[in-house]
């Protein structure tokens, strides 16, 4: 049987005009089980936002083969959404706007939008900023919107880019801890990119490793502590062990440049 | 964190306490200078001609404030100035309404696309670097001295603006942006009312603002040239006939509606704009 998500050979070069061709990707390989937490750690600019914004149908790579559910990704669909590394909120819409516009583009109905947007708002702990526009919020709070939005369509396959990288440790926290609630509730198979190994380990089921650009799979570890997973988890022996090793593995790719 | 959010929110109230008092006081102040200059002008204006003496064939090229004034009411009062006026501002809404009807979607298109961006492109270019009033003798040959010729011209002059100010304000957009939408099944078409029109919004207003005065002269130009009726030929006929309070009041006329079209596009901008953060203290 085939994986859920299945990458095989995904190469993808940037040809920028006047500059440089620049490799993301190189004979990238991944697969991953439907319902799957699956984290992605790298160094910086080995290719992470990029193979999520292959996933997400928004680019297209060179050759190779990238199947969800068995299909050929050919573009975006509602069955995956993003949580964006720069939030890409929209300037102009305030925050319940921003959230609902997937809904909108879905041609979800008024009154079933506000409901939804506004359960979310309430979940990343934005009530009483509805009306509040992008420029009005702080990078963390921005952040939210942007997770709240993506949720908002209830996709099978939520892609992840630093998606807490702008909150403060508190509020980090609680979002890990509602974002564990949400795929485990609504079964969603989710990517996760961080370059915090300790995020990494706490939410995955598997914590994959990229070497430095060209992108590849380098090592794949698999997180065999128990769920639910709590805080008091971080501080075992297990845990750090698994992080050191992580670590490891990618200390390499960072200093070997 | 909450150290910087602290010491925003102090300078936020410092700002509610002091400035709005003083720029009330300052916006006050400066209104009062400009209405008192104004009146000056024409205290001065009204005065002078009967201090000196002038003689009566010199007399027939000048005018007072009040003669203008009363030539204004008059026209006013019976209906004579209506023709003309509507003659112009209809040549005039005409040629701007359908400048942005054309201007509007064609610099969107340009902008996103780039097979018409490279097919348009010699053509604006050159169009746009040719003084438009080489066209006139054209114009009026092919589109008659009636209201057609009047609206064509208008629109020539105020579709560059519109059409290369949204062209540079689509340029503009922001790829993530354009991702974003495109990643929740975005058309290309909503991704232009989505992202590229609003991003764009600043630019197209700019444009559009010039492409007022633009239209305005066109009016003018056309009417001065030769045309049938409306403002610029009551006021060429009247400069003819030595009425200069009448070519006074056509010019007050002109004046009048630039500044209430500009007011108007203002009235917009701000409703736009409201997401804006310099926008957002002023509110
Ligand atoms: N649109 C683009 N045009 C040209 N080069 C690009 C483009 N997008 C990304 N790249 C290049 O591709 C490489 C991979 O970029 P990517 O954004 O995928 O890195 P990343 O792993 O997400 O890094 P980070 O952890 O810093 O977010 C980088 O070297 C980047 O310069
Ligand atoms: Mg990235």
């Amino acid at each position: 049987m085939s994986a859920y998500i299945q990458g095989r050979n995904v190469n993808l070069t940037f040809r920028p005009p006047n500059r440089r061709p620049v490799r993301a990707l190189q004979n990238f390989d991944i697969d991953v089980n439907e319902g799957e937490f699956l984290s992605i750690v790298g160094p910086s600019g080995c290719g992470k936002s990029t193979f999520l914004n292959v996933l997400l149908g928004l680019a297209k790579p060179d050759s190779g083969d990238i199947m969800l559910g068995g299909k050929r990704i050919e573009g975006p669909g509602t069955d995956r959404a993003m949580v964006f590394q720069e939030f890409g909120l929209l300037p102009w819409r305030t925050v319940q706007s921003n959230v609902e516009l997937g809904l909108e583009l879905k041609g979800v109905a008024t009154e079933t939008r506000r409901e939804v947007s506004q359960r979310l708002i309430e979940m990343v702990g934005l009530v009483g900023f509805e009306t509040h526009y992008p420029h009005e919020l702080s990078g963390g709070m921005k952040q939210r919107v942007g997770l709240a939005r993506a949720l908002a369509t209830d996709p099978d396959v939520l892609l992840m880019d630093e998606p807490f990288a702008a909150l403060d440790a508190q509020t980090r926290d609680l979002m890990q801890v509602e974002l564990l609630r949400i795929w485990q509730e609504a079964k969603k198979t989710v990517l996760f990119v961080t370059h915090q190994i300790d995020e990494a380990i706490y939410l995955s089921d598997r914590v994959m490793v990229m070497t430095k650009r060209p992108g590849q799979a380098k090592k794949i570890f698999a997180i065999d502590l128990p769920r639910p997973r709590d805080y008091e988890m971080r501080v075992t022996r297990e845990f750090n062990d698994l992080k050191l090793e992580i670590w490891n593995e990618l200390k390499d790719e960072i200093t070997s440049r | 964190m909450s150290e910087s959010h602290a010491l925003k929110a102090d300078i936020a109230a410092d700002d509610d306490l002091v400035t709005p008092g003083r720029t009330g006081w300052q916006r006050f102040e400066s209104t009062l200078y400009g209405a008192g200059s104004i009146v000056v002008l024409l205290l001065v204006w009204e005065i002078v001609p009967h201090l000196i003496t002038i003689s009566a064939g010199t007399k027939l090229f000048f005018t007072t404030p009040s003669q203008i004034g009363g030539t204004l009411w008059t026209m006013f009062a019976t209906g004579t100035i209506w023709k003309p006026l509507g003659v112009s501002a209809s040549g005039f809404s005409l040629g701007l309404v359908l400048a942005i009807a054309v201007g509007l979607p064609l610099g969107v298109l340009i902008g996103r696309s780039r097979t018409l961006n490279a097919m348009f492109d010699p053509f604006i270019t050159a169009f746009n670097a040719t003084p438009r009033l080489v066209f006139l003798p054209l114009l009026m040959l092919w589109f008659g001295l009636g209201l057609g010729s009047k609206v064509v011209i208008v629109f020539i002059g105020a579709l560059f603006p519109i059409l290369i100010n949204t062209y540079e304000g689509v340029r503009n957009t922001d790829r993530v942006l354009v991702n974003v939408v495109r990643s929740f099944g975005a058309s290309e078409w909503d991704v232009a009312r989505l992202v590229v029109v609003p991003n764009a919004m600043p630019y197209i207003i700019a444009g559009l603002r010039l492409a007022i005065g633009r239209a305005v002269l066109g009016v003018v130009v056309a009417e001065f040239f030769g045309s049938e009726s409306g403002l610029g030929v009551m006021m060429v006929q009247a400069a003819g006939r030595y009425q200069v309070a009448v070519v006074f009041a056509g010019l007050i006329v002109f004046a009048a509606l630039s500044l209430a079209m500009t007011a108007l596009v203002q009235i917009l901008e701000n409703r736009l704009s409201r997401w804006r953060p310099q926008h957002a203290g002023n509110e």
